[in-house]
């Protein structure tokens, strides 16, 4: 069952930024792409880098590792090494508070 | 077109592949390896593999190319592409035809023919099981000899230490990757691997490896004698070219154009063995995990739709210990470089730049710089050294507008 989870406030995720939050074991990135907040898996599905130490480009995501690029919107590989997507979720702004929407695992 | 062969299993070869179907062409695909183990990256094998911590990376699920009707051969050495018959012929005699075929063959280990070569515990490293020979000798507090200090021997080198091994290298010029990076780069990557009790000669060279039955020394050119548990050689790899026979012109490499096809109908190459026509470096032949996936996805675009120029700017990064390295571009020769950053506290970006033109940026644990270099040396600019020099200032600024 998926539930909305605070991981933080909105402050921390200034336009154009990507930070990332720990939700239970796991590590979830949440984009701002021009005030639209975009949260995904932020584990790389090529060698477990964390995605949010890369450079956020439109809404293509780039592993800081070795290069593979993430559509932040769809989760999808655009670019390898990476070929499996990474698990994207709803995120929002509520009373300055920043939250996703994940499933319980 | 309704058959493409794919000549070498690599990360190039399997790449193409993957595109070719990604791309939606539904003719034959054939995909012909010498290696029994489906397509893997090599990149961990000195790394990550090689301290044990990841097992292998495959390009595509071993079980992927079943489901997507490539007719996979593993563990087959093609022998030759015969451009007259149009096939591939295989060891063993059996004869695949072809309506496009793509070189993908990679490199091989250079080998000096030096005595000793052949004693066990004497390695060199490319395949996974080179790998996993290294693995087995590494035992902690063991000793390692390792000869000739270019990416792999200064990788293995850091691995090693970090599995708790003494190691001891010999390197034939005056610093760790002297001929890519120049003397005061290179002195960078010497400091980082002494810092980590790396035991260092330069200028020197592998003359004889002694042992009785197994690898027990190194005796020098310059006549030092070093005692070690196992050696691993790594001066260098060369272009396996082999199967273009006399069919396919080969010079230092196979050469293709710009849009990765070689000079005769339907024949392509891409990866280590392509010697490429770059349209800002002019003729280069890339011996990287980056170029050979690129290549991979650019020649499978260019066999289903209208060929593009390749013009990818280059890019690869080397893990040594807790440093991360990244170079983009292409340079052979530099007349200025500027350093943001600094090289002492081993947080730097160096850039390389032949009349004003940015050719090359590497850096040590500023990895942004490298990649925001890639587009500035694309469109060959001329950024100002007090730009470069300025380690606050984005080099996003300086991008050409998107389209």
């Amino acid at each position: 069952m998926a539930e909305w989870v605070t991981v933080g406030t909105a402050g921390e995720v200034p336009e154009g930024d990507v930070t990332a939050f720990g939700v239970g074991d796991r590590q979830v990135a949440v984009a701002n792409i021009d005030g639209d907040l975009h949260a995904f898996d932020d584990t790389c599905t090529h060698q477990q880098c964390s995605l949010a130490e890369g450079e956020l480009d439109g809404t293509t995501i780039e592993c800081p590792c070795h290069g593979s690029q993430f559509d932040v919107i769809t989760g999808e590989a655009v670019n390898g090494p990476a070929v499996d997507p990474v698990g994207v979720f709803e995120a929002k702004e509520e009373d300055g508070q920043l939250r996703v929407l994940v499933d319980e695992e | 077109m309704t058959s493409v062969v794919i000549v070498g299993a690599g990360l190039a070869g399997a790449t193409a592949a993957a595109t070719l179907r990604d791309e939606g062409f539904d003719g034959q695909v054939v995909l012909i390896g010498a290696e029994p183990m489906p397509p893997y990256e090599r990149p961990p094998l000195s790394k990550e593999y090689l301290r044990g911590e990841s097992d292998h990376h495959f390009v595509r699920p071993p079980e992927w190319y079943a489901e997507n009707a490539i007719d996979a051969r593993f563990g087959s050495a093609a022998e030759r592409v015969n451009v007259t018959d149009r096939v591939v012929e295989l060891q063993g005699g059996e004869r695949v035809p072809f309506d496009e075929v793509v070189v993908a063959t990679g490199s091989r280990n250079r080998r000096f023919p030096l005595p000793g070569l052949d004693l066990p515990g004497v390695f060199d490293l490319r395949y996974a099981p080179d790998a996993d020979a290294i693995k087995a000798a590494a035992r902690e507090g063991s000793m390692a000899v390792l000869v000739g200090m270019g990416f792999i021997g200064a990788e293995v080198a850091a691995s090693l230490r970090q599995l708790g091994l003494d190691v001891t290298v010999v390197e034939f010029a005056g610093t760790p990757l002297e001929r890519v990076l120049g003397p005061q780069l290179g002195g960078a990557i010497e400091a980082l691997h002494r810092d980590h009790g790396v035991q260092m000669f330069f200028r020197d060279a592998a003359e004889r490896f002694e042992g009785d039955g197994r690898f027990e020394a190194l005796l020098t050119k310059e006549g030092r004698r070093l005692e070690g548990d196992f050696a691993v050689v790594g001066v260098g790899v060369e272009p396996v070219t082999e199967v273009a026979g006399d069919g396919i012109p080969v010079d230092n490499g196979i050469p293709v154009d710009a849009t990765l096809k070689t000079s005769v109908d339907g024949v392509w190459a891409i990866g280590d063995v392509a010697r490429h026509h770059h349209p800002v470096f002019g003729p280069i032949r890339v011996e990287h995990f980056d170029n050979a996936m690129k290549m991979g996805e650019h020649v499978a675009r260019n066999l289903v739709g209208t060929p593009s120029v390749f013009d990818d700017a280059h890019w690869f990064w080397s893990d040594q210990y807790d440093a991360n390295i990244q170079m983009s571009g292409f340079a052979t020769e530099w007349d200025d470089m500027v350093v943001r950053g600094s090289i002492e506290e081993r947080s730097f970006s160096a850039f390389l730049l032949k009349d004003g033109q940015l050719l090359s940026t590497f850096s040590m644990n500023r990895r942004f710089d490298v990649r925001r270099s890639m587009p500035l040396i694309a469109t060959k600019a001329r950024p100002e050294r007090e730009t470069l020099a300025d380690p606050e200032f984005d080099l996003r600024e300086l991008h050409p507008p998107k389209e």
